[in-house]
């Protein structure tokens, strides 16, 4: 369970970095960020690139940093920074909630939000809090910079729609309005484990209604997905037991056709999806004001 | 043969310039290039733990990063641990509490603890079992694992004090 | 010169024993956490090659050609191995049953995923790995079969042509009036269960380093091997060599439970050697590797089984038929774990007929082989399951049908129908002592209230015999054979009356070391830290097993002691020569010889021994002049087995009792044990400590059992859990506290009255766990039966009850 001989490179500046894509194959180029999912696709060699990318050295891509509208996270920020950062947890707790539900420390300790972002696994966390929060993905490539929306970034299974040639500079994370509720529920074989399903729900309550309710689940599909039928129940509904039972049938109606596996049948996934979803917006409902 | 690449780091200390293998795990490189095979590997794809070392203080999977990875960072394994003969209070307990069995998982529960506890000598439960979650044990069960970091860390807090 | 070993702890020459019996630090441990244990993966030896193997991705399939060209011309690569060189060099292994052995490597079909089909030595194993993508293999798939029912069925494709049926055995045992007690029975519970494929995964997968020896035609193998002396007569049998023409040295190894494997990358990594002029070579199983095709898959079974109660609720009968799917051959000995249910096929109850209706059959899958207990553990769980329904139709509390069905106190030693004797135990103290650990009141009023809430809480009792120090004669029915398991140690005491004792088995977790250390230290007198346990190869050990069945910490002390006891008995001559005295006026107490009635008279053990090896003008003429013994230990009064299989096998029976209590979150199914507490008795516990920390890791592994743990394939018998991120071991979160108290009834049998404790829990954990979630069940009218009890698997089983 030895990596396949691959080149190795380790720009310094962004502007290196493209450079060197430019000069490449590039179907045959890896880049790696926190490594956490690629060195076991290189060990098991799965993944056989003939260059190995290494973005750890280049400037400028971590950081948190806040401004009005929203935090600007640097993709090769580490899930620690975001653990540890204060203003994450008092600010953004259903960023920070997603982020401690992801794997285990050291896990977190290496593994870069733009990692994870960009290797789009439809059982994982942070794809889904994109859509949560509308995230907006800065990438850069020789021709310049471009942002795309998190409802265009999550293509399917392991695919983003970033280019190849394209790298993911930061990501932007519009603060949601204020008295927005939210919950976070995962089901997992084990602690840590990526999730069979989760479910991540926020909601205003306005006037004794809900007011502009969203849903997004991960493991229920072939990427992180919001439940539009599911959430359109809810608008304007009292924050109600009778309307989570709505919710959530238009949940299990709208999750079609899940994911199955050793751990979990499609049928089993779709339920979860009802239930994880009713109990992620029965938190968001109790924590709206 | 991959391109050999050069790497420059510390380790337990001490200053490590060497080419390297571009392909090569920083677990391989520190067990068979090094010698330190304090370091175990249990799995090679980064669920299992066991080769968990610390990189800049953070426990960080050793099976999961490349050996020129390390280029520029503070590499810590077990066997920085003990000074001469006096074993580090983790280790101390682990011995008191038999927090081991076979033995082989030990060195990485034993940093993955270093790093909680050189922030944290009063970690809460929960705080212990997020760290320990993330290793598999198969002999011990984790009852005296946790005990030992309990112990550990009262070790290491009335040291401080 | 026969000797007497103690029977308890009195008995040693100790006025009070300072180390046995106490849960002292582990003499292994300073260099287990420093790191500098040496591992076989740590160990580098000279022109050192290492192998990596090509292995099957079908589950069956005919090997038309082979091309090594390309691999051959890798710079680095030293050897390529194929089914030709195989075929020339070696031989199929023995197998149980017999006759169901395969070569180390597919020589013209696979029969499972993952079998080796060619290997590579070169000079690292990163270039080992380049090197076997470069082996082209065409293979001709074939059909596989991966269900044992399709196996039986005479239209099934073969796993092995030349058996003409995948059915490797099919016997029925008849122990007592079986048909009369069912007809007479008052109840008869039937129920079909599943246990699924599950295993040892030890934290350090097998590895070995191989040497050839061209020249003597010999082997050197360096492992991280659970039983040397065995696996040296396998390796023998491999190539046709006198077993003393292969020397095994074990490693230190990060556990094994019976699940190391390794028979046959030893085999291919002793072949490439050969093809290498002698190089040694290196073979470190990968996970993956380990997960697909290494020692780690046991139990693949399918029950129907029931029980007869008669009118007052006493359990009169046991009728089990089990399918078991053994995987493509039978040279893992997974078959054994079906065999020793025998040892204790009633669990601690007064059932008196029993029958078992055993199917071994073949299938494309992995060869499966041991697991900690054995087989037992699945047998337990399908009793305690009809144990729980039984106790049920008749209204009774499930602690107090147990106890009314126990093995009474003064009835040991018990012969149970399939022939073995139980040594002693309180049964009904256990359980007492359990229910009144766990509040048993308390809880099931907290179980009322919880179902008031609509709450799905349950609690689970369930209790189970650990059969201890194994015997091959348990075996029989499967074709093992011999009776006895001999294990020796050499005690040596040197001219500074420093103590060594040489054993033949390495570090495996259990604290064996610290163990011999503790009986040597209260015998002579000196302390742990002075005692040095050194292991010797297989060319070298007196004859040992080393740790297995439950038996190497009763028959260590058993060698050990008898060794002691030998010097002892040549000090004494020795001091009584030089005090003048007779030898039967000396005694040994404390470190000290003294003489009877003559205060001040006496001798210390270096003294004594310094004079045995320095003054030999002081000895007698006729004294042996080595403070040195040896003694091999086996247990006694073990029996042939009948013709259906009886014999006195397993030494001891261990007994334990659990108390658990679980929720099942009903929309989910996901299982959280919120309470775990047991009571335990395996006799004198020689350290408490090293005792309740193989109880510990054996509740964890029946935890991953009966939760997490499960080979699954497809019906194409492709395995479908080849990584940790599938193959689900326990983690701290799924592990509660595990609350524990110990009942201590000495055997009558053993040294020091110990029983066997280190496989433990896991005979009882999946039984108690399934019953908690069986009784958590019970207000929707449904019962699983099928382990692992994944939440995918209750959720459906919920949403059937609810629909």
């Amino acid at each position: 369970m030895k990596p396949a001989p691959f080149e190795y490179a380790a720009p310094k500046t962004i502007a290196e970095a493209l450079d060197i894509l430019g000069q490449n194959d590039l179907d045959e180029v890896k880049l790696m960020a926190g490594g956490q999912s690629l060195m076991p696709l290189l060990n098991m060699r799965l993944a056989r690139p003939s260059l190995v990318l290494d973005l750890n050295h280049v400037e400028g891509l971590d950081g948190i940093r806040e401004e009005s509208s929203g935090l600007r996270v640097g993709a090769m920020t580490t899930k620690r920074v975001l653990e540890d950062s204060d203003l994450v947890r008092s600010q953004y707790p259903l960023l920070w909630e997603s982020t401690v539900a992801i794997g285990h420390a050291p896990i977190r300790n290496r593994g870069t939000v733009g990692g994870s972002m960009v290797q789009a696994d439809p059982a994982s966390e942070y794809p889904a809090a994109a859509l949560a929060f509308d995230m907006e993905f800065v990438v850069m490539s020789s021709a310049g910079e471009r942002v795309i929306q998190a409802e265009d970034f999550f293509v399917t299974y392991l695919t983003t729609s970033i280019e190849p040639g394209e790298i993911l500079t930061e990501i932007r994370i519009p603060r949601l309005p204020p008295g927005t509720g939210w919950g976070f529920q995962e089901l997992a074989r084990r602690h840590g484990d990526f999730a069979i399903v989760g479910a991540l729900a926020t909601v205003r309550v306005e006037s004794g209604l809900c007011c502009d309710p969203r849903i997004v689940l991960f493991g229920a599909a072939d990427r992180a997905i919001r439940v539009p039928a599911g959430e359109a129940c809810l608008e304007g509904a009292p924050p109600s037991e009778a309307s989570l039972t709505v919710m959530g049938d238009a949940v299990f109606d709208a999750v079609e056709d899940p994911l199955s596996d050793v751990h979990a049948s499609a049928e089993y996934r779709r339920d979860l999806a009802r239930v994880l979803s009713k109990r992620a917006m029965s938190e968001a409902m109790s924590r709206a004001s | 043969m991959s391109a050999l690449v050069p790497v420059k780091c510390h380790v337990n200390g001490r200053v490590v310039e060497t080419m390297v293998d571009a392909r090569m795990t920083l677990a391989d490189f520190l067990r068979h290039e090094l010698g330190l095979t304090g370091t175990h590997v249990g799995c090679e794809h980064g669920v299992c733990g066991i080769c968990n070392i610390l990189v800049d203080g953070q426990t960080t999977r050793s099976c999961l990063m490349l050996a020129v990875q390390a280029e520029g960072h503070e590499i810590r394994t077990v066997e920085s641990l003990s000074d001469g003969d006096k074993l580090h209070p983790i280790q101390e307990a682990f011995m008191e509490e038999h927090g081991l069995q076979c033995g082989f998982c030990t060195a990485g529960f034993m940093m993955a603890i270093c790093d909680l506890l050189e922030n944290n000598t009063n970690p809460s439960e929960d705080e212990i079992k997020d760290v320990l979650g993330g290793q598999v044990c198969r002999c011990t069960g984790y009852n005296t694992i946790l005990r030992a970091v309990k112990n550990a860390a009262a070790k290491m807090g009335s040291a401080g004090a | 010169m026969a000797v007497r070993i103690p029977n308890t702890l009195n008995e040693l020459p100790a006025s009070q024993p300072r180390f046995v019996g106490r849960g002292i630090r582990r003499v292994e441990d300073a260099s287990l956490l420093t790191g500098r244990t040496p591992f076989i993966d740590d160990v580098v030896l000279p022109q050192m090659l290492h192998c990596a193997i090509l292995k099957s991705p079908f589950a069956h399939a005919r090997i038309s050609s082979i091309d090594t060209k390309e691999a051959e011309a890798l710079p680095g690569v030293v050897a390529v191995l194929t089914g030709e060189d195989v075929l020339r060099w070696s031989y199929p292994a023995q197998s149980a049953p017999e006759g169901w052995g395969s070569h180390c490597m597919a020589t013209d079909v696979t029969r499972f995923v993952g079998e080796p089909v060619a290997a590579v030595a070169a000079t690292s194993r990163y270039v080992a790995e380049d090197a076997i993508e470069l082996i082209f293999v065409d293979y001709e798939p074939l059909e596989a079969v991966a269900d044992p029912f399709e196996a039986m069925n005479s239209d099934s494709p073969l796993v092995m042509e030349d058996q003409g049926s995948n059915v490797m055995m099919d016997r029925v045992f008849n122990w007592g009036e079986v048909d009369q007690v069912f007809s007479d029975a008052e109840h008869v519970v039937r129920e079909k269960f599943r246990w699924h494929r599950m295993g040892a995964n030890p934290t350090e997968t097998f590895g070995c380093i191989a040497e050839w020896s061209p020249l003597d035609l010999s082997i050197t193998l360096r492992g991280s091997i659970q039983s040397p002396s065995m696996f040296a007569l396998g390796r023998a049998s491999t190539f046709g060599l006198p077993p003393n023409k292969v020397n095994v040295i074990s490693h230190p190894h990060g556990g094994s439970f019976g699940g190391k494997g390794g028979s046959r990358g030893s085999d291919i990594t002793c072949m490439l050697s050969r093809k290498a002029d002698g190089r040694p070579v290196k073979w470190i199983e990968d996970r993956i590797e380990y997960l697909t095709s290494g020692g780690s898959q046991a139990w693949d079974r399918h029950y129907e089984a029931a029980i007869a109660v008669d009118a007052d609720g006493i359990v009169q009968g046991l009728d089990v038929q089990l399918v078991d799917d053994i995987g493509a051959t039978g040279d893992m000995y997974g078959a054994i774990c079906a065999a020793k249910p025998l040892a204790a096929f009633t669990g601690p109850y007064t059932i008196q007929a029993a029958r078992y209706d055993l199917k071994l059959v073949a299938t494309n899958k992995l060869p499966s082989g041991p697991y900690r207990g054995m087989g037992p553990p699945p047998h337990f769980f399908v009793l305690e399951q009809l144990m729980d329904r039984a106790a049920r139709l008749r209204g009774e509390d499930p602690s107090e049908f147990r106890r009314k069905n126990f093995i009474r106190s003064d009835q040991f030693p018990y012969t149970i129908p399939s022939g073995n004797e139980y040594d002693s135990g309180n049964y009904g103290e256990v359980l007492d002592r359990v229910l009144e650990l766990s509040d048993y009141t308390e809880m099931r009023a907290n179980q009322v209230k919880a179902r008031e809430e609509g709450r799905l809480v349950g609690v689970g009792v369930a209790s189970a015999i650990e059969p201890g120090v194994f015997d091959w004669n348990a075996y029989a029915i499967v074709g093992m054979q011999g009776t006895g398991v001999p294990e020796g140690a050499t005690v040596g005491i040197d001219v500074m009356g420093g103590v060594t004792v040489r054993v033949g088995f390495a570090l495996e977790g259990q604290g064996q070391y610290t163990l011999v250390s503790q009986l040597v230290s209260d015998f002579f007198g000196v302390v742990p830290e002075a005692v040095q346990v050194v292991q010797l190869d297989t060319q070298s050990a007196p004859p040992s097993f080393g740790p297995g069945g439950s038996r190497l910490g009763v028959s260590i002390t058993g060698a050990v002691l008898g060794a002691c006891e030998k010097i002892k008995e040549k000090m004494i001559r020795v001091v009584a020569s030089l005090m003048q005295c007779e030898p039967e006026q000396v005694r040994l107490l404390d470190g000290k010889f003294g003489v009877e009635g003559v205060p001040g008279a006496e001798m210390t053990v270096p003294e004594v021994a310094g004079t045995m090896l320095a003054r030999s003008d002081l000895l007698p003429p006729d004294v042996d002049p080595a403070p040195v013994a040896t003694h091999v230990w086996t247990a006694a009064g073990r029996t042939e087995p009948d013709e259906e299989g009886r014999a006195k096998s397993y030494l001891t029976a261990a007994h334990a009792v659990h108390v658990v209590q679980v929720e099942v979150d009903r929309a989910t199914g996901m299982v959280e044990i919120q309470r775990y507490c047991l009571a335990d008795d395996c006799g004198t516990r020689l350290n408490p400590a090293t005792v309740e920390g193989q109880t510990d890791g054996s509740v964890a592994q029946g935890i991953g059992a009966a939760l997490l743990e499960e080979y699954a394939y497809d019906e194409d018998a492709q395995p479908l859990t080849t990584s940790f991120m599938d193959y689900l071991l326990p983690t701290v979160f799924e592990v509660p506290e595990i609350e524990k108290v110990a009942v201590v009834t000495p055997s009558p049998f053993t040294p020091l009255g110990a029983k066997g404790c280190g496989e433990g829990a896991i005979h009882t954990t999946p039984a108690a766990i399934m019953c908690a979630i069986n009784d958590a069940l019970l207000p929707l009218g449904v019962q699983t039966t099928e382990v692992p009890a994944s939440p995918r698997r209750l959720w459906k089983l919920i949403q059937e009850a609810q629909s």
